[in-house]
């Protein structure tokens, strides 16, 4: 209870800076769009493994930081090898993604049917 | 959700957390859209390489044709400035063959040095259109470049005739009478001695039949245009 409540205060509290925060320039929004992707990512990762009852704080948090930042730095390094790595973070984070919702939606049909019984 | 929670604080802690968490993330996605809404309308500053790269080169080969479209144009309108000196030229020299060729033939006014020379009938004799025809050849032999009676412009086609004994016709229908008034414009001075030859001169042949006849010489004889039309019914331009 108390967490969706700061949840929600924290997502209200970030689209109020979100909107005051100036634009940040177009080559670095590459770089923000990946760490969001990422951080999505690791988001439906907690919530899937809150499912499947084995989630980890430290995991959780260590995920969130740590992928955004690596999915970054891969897309720097792409910049200066001229090759797009940040596709492959892309697919990699996405595709997990669908896994993670996949298994979020099995919980839920299977809590629906047991409701239902 | 269900979350393995031991104590109060530890909810605490992970409600922080995930607060902090969420807040991060609709931060960081609020400002990419914004950034992005912006950089669609933002200039050059904003776009990627490869965008960059389409642009200049479509932005070349605009210029490009752009060039080759302002130097045709530029060709163009050197020829046609050269048309135009061209045509200018030969439009002057036209207009002044013209002009040349009307003064020539009677259709200008015109003035200059010459002779007034004023016939006047006595009660002896009168001018006949011979003694007019013969003055108008006389001068015209002297170099008179144009000639005119009472005003009547001498042209190639002038006629003189005589119909009464007191009207003289002249360019088909002009009537005149004494005093002849006949004006001539050429070298003045060869134009009165030609008529003032002692004895065989006009002068002197005129005064012998009693008529009155008096030459005047002048810096500034003006004499006015043949003011009809001039009208040729059978003569075509041989080929």
């Amino acid at each position: 209870m108390m967490m969706t409540i700061t949840m929600i205060i924290g997502c209200v509290l970030g689209a109020v800076i979100g909107l005051l925060v100036p634009a940040i320039p177009y080559s670095a929004s590459k770089y923000l769009a990946i760490a969001i992707v990422a951080a999505l990512d690791s988001v439906f990762g907690g919530i899937a493994s809150n499912v499947k009852k084995n989630f980890d704080v430290s995991v959780f948090i260590s995920g969130f930081f740590v992928n955004a930042i690596l999915a970054m730095l891969l897309t720097y390094l792409g910049q200066r090898l001229n090759v797009d790595i940040y596709l492959a973070a892309i697919i990699v984070f996405i595709g997990r993604m669908f896994n993670n919702l996949g298994i979020i939606r099995r919980y839920l049909l299977e809590k629906a049917k047991r409701a239902n019984k | 959700m269900k979350l393995k929670l031991k104590n109060n604080k530890n909810t605490i802690a992970i409600s922080l957390i995930a607060g902090i968490l969420s807040l991060l993330l609709i931060c960081s996605m609020l400002i990419q859209f914004k950034t992005i809404n912006k950089s669609k309308e933002q200039d050059i500053e904003g776009l990627r390489n490869d965008e960059l790269k389409r642009q200049i080169a479509s932005y070349k080969s605009r210029y490009e044709e752009t060039r080759t479209q302002y130097e045709e144009n530029q060709n163009k309108i050197r020829e046609y400035s050269e048309t135009i000196h061209d045509t200018d030229a030969s439009t002057s020299l036209i207009d002044k063959e013209i002009e040349e060729s009307n003064a020539t033939l009677g259709l200008t006014d015109v003035e200059g040095e010459g002779v007034i020379i004023t016939l006047k009938d006595t009660n002896e004799a009168i001018y006949t259109a011979e003694d007019l025809r013969t003055l108008v050849n006389e001068l015209k032999y002297a170099g008179a470049e144009a000639i005119s009676i009472n005003e009547n412009r001498i042209i190639n086609l002038t006629d003189i005739v005589t119909i009464t004994d007191s009207f003289i016709v002249i360019n088909a229908n002009a009537r005149i009478s004494s005093p002849y008034i006949v004006k001539a414009i050429g070298d003045k001075t060869y134009l009165s001695s030609t008529l003032n030859t002692k004895n065989s001169g006009f002068v002197d042949l005129m005064k012998i039949n009693y008529l009155d006849i008096s030459v005047e010489q002048s810096n500034n004889v003006q004499i006015k245009k043949y003011t009809k039309d001039i009208e040729t019914k059978y003569m075509k331009e041989a080929e």
